[in-house]
């Protein structure tokens, strides 16, 4: 094409042009970035709780621990407005709740879950595990291992370590403290109405949907005979990692654990305890739980988890000794574990972890032997034996083991 | 000045050149080794033994900011030294300030940012990385790019120039503008109202520093390669004001249905979508002017530049997709994304980077070139960037489908894992493509770049030529 050197006019126009390029920064600056800002400001001022906790110096010192190791490159921090964000990680993230991420951490990539509901989802031993070495709970996780974090072992996590569990309760938490008022609150002041959109933030079915979060109650699925070899499979993949290939105990991840992970090959479990277990996880404890695993494979692993027992013979027992078992039980562990052994005793609110229900489940004699005169570390279950502090003698011991393994109610279905 | 060379003619500093090209390509080196160890990381996560110094997050930081400022910052450079004297008929500032701006950009920015991210000095924003310190030398070294290359520039009065020279001028003003925007707003303005003006950045560091150099190359190549003029210069000074019109209203849509105002959203949507179609505007300009070049042209900068208008032509159309909302809402967050930057800153850009620092490194009369090499260059990045740009479209396909689905979160993970094996095996290709295209610029016999040139496009067009001049039909003769 033959062009020739620009008309006059044309050339004018260069200079018009190019004060209007600086003009169109300037204004996708002013109307991507400073008017949006406006109303994000507006938003938080009228919908934010009063007093939000902002952070303290150990989480703000954790916050930067998660800003140097790039964790918001695998993780974002803000749940979209779409029902597919809603129903994995639970309410959309308002203005207010970013007030005080300097910077922002919101991120755009997600190899792991999004975090910005993680407060509550587990407990900091869980954490410190899964920071020292996440393989050794997540079995599949691609997770980096933050081991410098620690003294040589996820027990002796030092400060670092220690700021970023600090951290991640903080995400997510100023929203749930403001509960249902501060959401009415939002929502009155959202002046959204109208707004599709923004109406969503309000109405996820959980304000924190992390399937694996533990909830102390929660009306669990029924569970059937399932398959056994996609429960072997889901166990091999989701939890030997903790407890172990044969459920003994001694997966890579338990040594961190307190409480310990439960010896599965010891126990004997009714379908409906595990279900329960498996839909609501175990609260205050590293057991997760597995909501997002659909009603087949949860009885899928129900049935495989209850391969693991390994039945030990039952001597018949003397009822003189079933007698003092009563007696001890009813003056030592009723006020927990509840007179009919259902775990309800009058105690359990002011427990963090529940205790154990017999009637759902069973201990074999040697593991319940074994927790009386050990205790269970991490729990409220202190030790009971003569030579801890000779609270029940060896008979009364033996006696109350007895007994309570005696509570058990066998479904016919079973 | 004392230290250019003479015998092409010119007054283009040829050790700059000489040196901002060669240290692109070691940058590039360390840059790509970051990636590549990520990337195995994700299939053998404790592959670093838990050091912090190779934790994953930290290797992410740097080979990003690697690539913006190591290679292509330094390629750009290496183009600048080369083109804005033959653009201009005049010398940059100061060959003095050359030393120093090298000296600044490569060890006062790059190495010590890297170094600093690995020991934990950071800012956890996209192509923001490195930590404010060196923030501001960045700052302080665009302003010097500025003085070094813009006086040219005017001291010809702007009407009179190439649509190369346009897109020099506005990628460093627009840089030097936008670059505070990303990495000082941020820390200073909170939240989702941070996160508006971090989104601008992310796209302008893309649209303002990357694509109007990358163009510029692609621009300056074509004519002054093929000997043919450009096909409209009414058409490349369009395309230049569409692109910087719509550019920084895109930066939006890497928040899509977030908590930022819904307008602004639908707004930098809509941007994105027009920003497609300029580039379609500005490619068919580009393919036409190549028309007689073939898709494959025998003088290997032209192929690089040519293959990266294609690139280009493709990663925007695909970008103009994925910010609509239907397609958005699904694979935002996948691999997907990773394999459109990939498209952007492998294909396109580094494309048109190689092509430049290879147009400019054969016109040093005292330079090695080797045009086997970089012919195998030229297909093994082909190659690698395909094998990688497809797995990891696979994969957030996969990922998008199984986070729309009730799937535990784990299954996705464990899903891509086959795409991740392919695309750190693609970087076998692209680390071979580079050594190729090292030797390309360090064996083969001094001055055997001219030769190559005389082979493939004729003896003529070894001498200087302003494109501009080309496109406007007053073609210098031998003698100029
Ligand atoms: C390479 C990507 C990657 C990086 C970097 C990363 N993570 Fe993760 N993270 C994952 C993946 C994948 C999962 C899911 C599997 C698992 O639980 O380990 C995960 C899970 C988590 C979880 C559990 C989420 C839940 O509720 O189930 C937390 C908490 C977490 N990461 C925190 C962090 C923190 C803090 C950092 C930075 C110190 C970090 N992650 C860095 C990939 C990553
Ligand atoms: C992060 C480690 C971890 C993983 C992974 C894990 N568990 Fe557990 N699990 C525990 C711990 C710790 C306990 C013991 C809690 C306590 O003392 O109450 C436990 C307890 C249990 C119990 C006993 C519940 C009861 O009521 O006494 C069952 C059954 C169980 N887990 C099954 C599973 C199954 C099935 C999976 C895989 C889907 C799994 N666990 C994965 C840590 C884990
Ligand atoms: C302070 C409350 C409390 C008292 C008193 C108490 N327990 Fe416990 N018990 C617990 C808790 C908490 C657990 C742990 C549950 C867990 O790990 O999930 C537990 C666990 C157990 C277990 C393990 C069950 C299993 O499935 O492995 C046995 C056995 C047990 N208790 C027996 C007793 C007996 C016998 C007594 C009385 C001598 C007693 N407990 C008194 C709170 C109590």
């Amino acid at each position: 094409m033959n062009e020739q050197r620009p008309p006059r006019a044309l050339r004018m126009s260069y200079l018009v042009a190019s004060i209007a390029g600086v003009g169109f920064f300037a204004m996708s600056v002013l109307l991507l970035g400073v008017w949006p800002g406006q109303v994000l400001e507006e938003q938080t001022r009228v919908m934010s709780p009063e007093h939000p906790l902002g952070l303290s110096a150990s989480e703000r010192r954790g916050r930067e621990i998660y800003s140097r190791e790039g964790c918001a490159y695998c993780h974002t921090q803000q749940v979209r407005y779409l029902h597919s964000d809603m129903e994995r990680f639970g309410a959309p993230t308002l203005a207010w709740e970013t007030r005080f991420d300097y910077p922002h951490l919101w991120g755009t990539r997600r190899i792991g879950p999004d975090l910005a509901r993680e407060s509550g989802s587990h407990p900091a031993d869980w954490h410190f595990v899964h920071f020292y070495a996440p393989r050794s709970v997540v079995a599949d996780s691609v997770m980096p291992a933050y081991s410098a974090m620690f003294d040589g072992s996820p027990d002796r996590p030092k400060q670092d370590a220690r700021d970023l569990v600090a951290y991640l309760e903080t995400l997510g938490r100023d929203r749930e403290l403001a509960g249902s008022e501060g959401e009415a609150h939002a929502r009155a002041n959202c002046n959204c109405d109208k707004d599709e959109m923004s109406q969503m933030a309000f109405h996820a079915p959980e304000l924190n949907a992390n399937p694996h979060k533990t909830r102390r109650t929660g009306s669990p699925p029924a569970l059937v005979t399932g398959s056994e070899s996609r429960g072997k499979d889901l166990y091999a993949r989701n939890c030997a990692s903790c407890h172990g290939p044969q459920g003994r105990a001694d997966g890579p991840g338990a040594a961190g654990l307190h409480p310990p992970p439960t010896n599965l090959a010891e126990h004997y479990y009714r379908y409906d305890r595990l279900s329960i277990v498996l839909t609501n996880g175990i609260a205050g404890t590293a057991m997760p739980a597995w909501r997002d695993f659909s009603i087949a494979d949860r009885s899928a692993l129900a049935t495989f988890v209850r391969t693991l027992y390994v039945p030990q013979p039952e001597p018949t027992l003397p009822q003189n000794l079933l007698d003092l078992g009563a007696r001890v039980y009813k003056e030592n562990c009723a006020q927990c574990h509840g007179s009919t052994g259902a775990g309800d005793g009058t105690a359990v609110s002011e427990l963090r972890i529940a205790p154990s229900n017999f009637r759902t489940g069973r201990p074999t004699l040697g593991e319940t032997l074994r927790v009386l005169r050990n205790g269970i570390d991490g729990t409220q279950m202190a030790p009971w034996g003569a030579d801890t502090n000779g609270r029940l003698s060896e008979a009364e011991l033996s006696a109350v083991a007895y007994y309570v393994r005696s509570l058990l109610v066998v479904q016919s279905s079973d | 000045m004392s230290s250019q060379s003479k015998s092409a003619g010119s007054s283009v500093n040829q050790q700059l050149v000489y040196a901002h090209g060669l240290a692109a390509v070691v940058m590039l080196f360390v840059s790509i080794t970051f990636g590549i160890i990520a990337s195995t990381e994700l299939l053998w996560p404790d592959l670093g033994g838990g050091s912090p110094w190779l934790s994953w997050g930290r290797l992410r930081y740097d080979h990003t900011q690697g690539i913006l400022f190591g290679w292509l910052g330094n390629a750009f450079l290496a183009f600048l030294y080369h083109a804005v004297p033959v653009l201009t008929g005049r010398s940059v500032t100061s060959a003095r300030l050359g030393q120093w701006l090298f000296g600044l950009w490569n060890f006062v920015i790059v190495v010590p940012g890297w170094m600093l991210v690995l020991a934990g000095f950071s800012q956890p924003l996209e192509w923001a990385e490195f930590p404010l310190v060196i923030d501001a030398f960045v700052v302080l070294a665009l302003l010097l790019m500025a003085v070094q290359f813009l006086p040219p520039f005017f001291a010809r009065g702007i009407e009179d120039l190439y649509v190369s020279s346009w897109y020099i001028i506005g990628g460093l003003i627009f840089t030097l503008f936008a670059y505070p925007m990303g990495n000082f707003v941020p820390e200073l303005v909170p939240g989702a109202r941070g996160a508006a003006f971090s989104g601008l950045w992310i796209h302008d560091a893309v649209g303002l520093f990357v694509t109007p150099l990358a163009l510029a190359i692609i621009y300056f190549v074509i004519p002054a390669a093929s000997r043919r003029p450009i096909y409209s210069h009414f058409l490349s000074m369009l395309g230049f004001w569409l692109l910087f019109f719509l550019y920084p209203l895109n930066g939006t849509h890497h928040y899509v249905f977030s908590v930022i105002p819904m307008s602004a959203q639908i707004g930098a949507i809509t941007a994105s979508a027009l920003l497609g179609v300029d580039v379609i505007l500005v490619v068919a300009n580009l393919l036409l002017s190549l028309r007689g070049s073939g898709w494959f042209p025998r003088d290997l900068p032209l192929r690089f530049v040519s293959t990266a208008t294609v690139f280009y032509l493709l990663v925007s159309i695909q970008g103009s997709v994925q910010a609509q909302m239907s397609v958005n809402q699904a694979v935002h967050f996948s691999d997907w994304v990773i394999g459109h930057s990939h498209l952007a800153m492998l294909g396109f850009a580094t494309f048109a980077a190689a092509g430049g620092i290879g147009h400019a490194w054969q016109r040093i009369p005292w330079a090695r070139y080797n045009h086997r090499a970089m012919d195998w260059s030229y297909w093994l990045l082909f190659a690698g960037l395909a094998a990688m740009f497809i797995n990891l479209t696979i994969a957030g396909v996969v990922e998008a489908r199984l986070w729309q689905s009730n799937a535990p979160w784990l299954d996705s993970v464990r899903a891509v894992r086959p795409f991740w094996i392919g695309r750190t095996h693609s970087s076998l290709l692209i680390v071979a493509g580079f050594i190729a295209f090292f030797m390309g610029l360090t064996t083969g016999p001094k001055g055997a770049g001219l030769a190559a040139v005389e082979e493939t496009v004729g003896l003529d067009a070894i001498d200087e030529i302003s494109p501009r001049l080309s496109a406007s039909h007053e073609v210098h003769g031998a003698a100029s």
